[in-house]
């Protein structure tokens, strides 16, 4: 009898927690990456940050409690161009002495009428604070999945190359921005 | 003035390869020389991707005169010494390979730091490696740099000879890479003589 309504009490604890909240994966580090694309003398670059910390709460059947928050080691960025990765910690780019990390979280999910889903969120980056949208894709695999987000910014929003640096033919304004997360449960 | 060489003089096309190029080698090693003390401004990444336009030019230029040079017959050689001889065919070997391979160099720093590489902001240049690679730009660039140096002291040895041979011998070696009406000393003495 008290077995049973153990049971039953378990079982509703387990309905009301997946109600609360959405699923917390474990990010695999070593299999994600967060890159951006640039432009640079009229020539596309890649770059990535090398470390950062995203604590992912995502269920696609249950947005409304999905949450994503982002922390960048701004410092690790690194864009295979020794004497570029020497100038973006400087001050006139992403002042890493100032604002060594930056951050992203959601605010909301949404659906569009096509299916597809969209993040919106806050980005803290060199001081500024500016919603951010990312496209989301999420997709299963056993019991882990797959989490691709992207978006574009304006890297002027944020005062990355300021000053003399602000000359968009030279250094474009969009950034696209991508992260691949490898989710594990 | 013929726009190929003649027996006796070098044409049009020679002459204008021959100093056009000396004339952007004098502009690239000034400007190679002090963009590197420039600090990190958006200046200096405009001064370096001339400096790479000018290079790559120089380098178009240079097969172009090599491929007209292996063509056209050269003018009859001045009557000298003989290691004088050798010696300027060897330093006109050398300043062929250099002007050559000095861009070359350049190109392939470039590339192995992964730079980009716009002739004057119009044509993108392909790079010669896949991306990144340290042990390649180091190399690269010490030879780009030597080779610089070597540059420097072939053409002293090819101006002073040039020099030498019209101020103090007083024959036509550099008279013949000149746009000048003139006759040569040789015929003018010539017909001097009775």
């Amino acid at each position: 009898m008290k077995s049973k309504v153990t049971r039953i009490g378990a079982l509703l604890l387990l309905l009301w927690a997946s109600a609360a909240s959405a699923r917390d994966w474990k990010v695999d580090a070593a299999h994600s990456t967060l890159t951006f694309t640039g432009t640079y003398q009229g020539e596309k670059f890649e770059g990535r940050f090398k470390r950062f910390d995203a604590r992912i709460a995502y269920d696609p059947a249950n947005l409304a409690q999905s949450k994503f928050d982002v922390d960048i080691d701004i410092a690790s960025v690194d864009t295979a161009n020794t004497e570029r990765d020497q100038a973006l910690p400087g001050k006139p780019f992403f002042d890493t002495a100032q604002f060594p990390r930056a951050h992203f979280v959601t605010t909301r999910f949404r659906k569009a009428a096509d299916g597809r889903v969209f993040a919106d969120g806050t980005l803290s980056l060199r001081g500024v604070s500016k919603p951010v949208t990312l496209a989301v894709t999420f997709a299963q695999a056993g019991n882990g999945g797959t989490l691709d987000v992207q978006t574009t910014l304006k890297r002027l929003d944020f005062g990355i190359g300021s000053g003399d640096w602000a000359d968009t033919s030279m250094i474009g304004n969009a950034v696209m921005v991508r992260g691949h997360l490898l989710l594990q449960p | 003035m013929p726009l190929r060489n003649t027996d006796t003089r070098w044409g049009d096309i020679a002459q204008t390869f021959h100093w056009l190029i000396a004339a952007l080698i004098v502009v690239q090693g000034v400007i190679g020389l002090t963009m590197v003390e420039l600090g990190m401004t958006p200046t200096k990444v405009r001064v370096f991707a001339l400096h790479k336009s000018i290079g790559l030019t120089v380098l178009a230029l240079a097969l172009l005169r090599l491929a007209w040079r292996l063509t056209q017959r050269a003018p009859r050689e001045v009557p000298m010494p003989r290691w004088q001889l050798a010696a300027a065919r060897l330093s006109h070997f050398l300043l062929y390979v250099l002007i050559l391979a000095l861009p070359f160099s350049g190109w392939l720093f470039n590339s192995a730091a992964n730079s980009p590489l716009e002739w004057f902001g119009v044509v993108h240049v392909p790079s010669l490696t896949r991306g990144f690679d340290p042990v390649l730009k180091a190399f690269a660039l010490r030879t780009h740099v030597v080779l610089f140096w070597v540059l420097v002291a072939v053409v002293a040895i090819h101006v002073f000879a040039a020099l030498w041979h019209h101020l103090h011998q007083r024959d036509d070696v550099l008279l013949r890479m000149l746009p000048l009406k003139k006759k040569s000393r040789a015929v003018q003495r010539q017909g001097a003589m009775p």
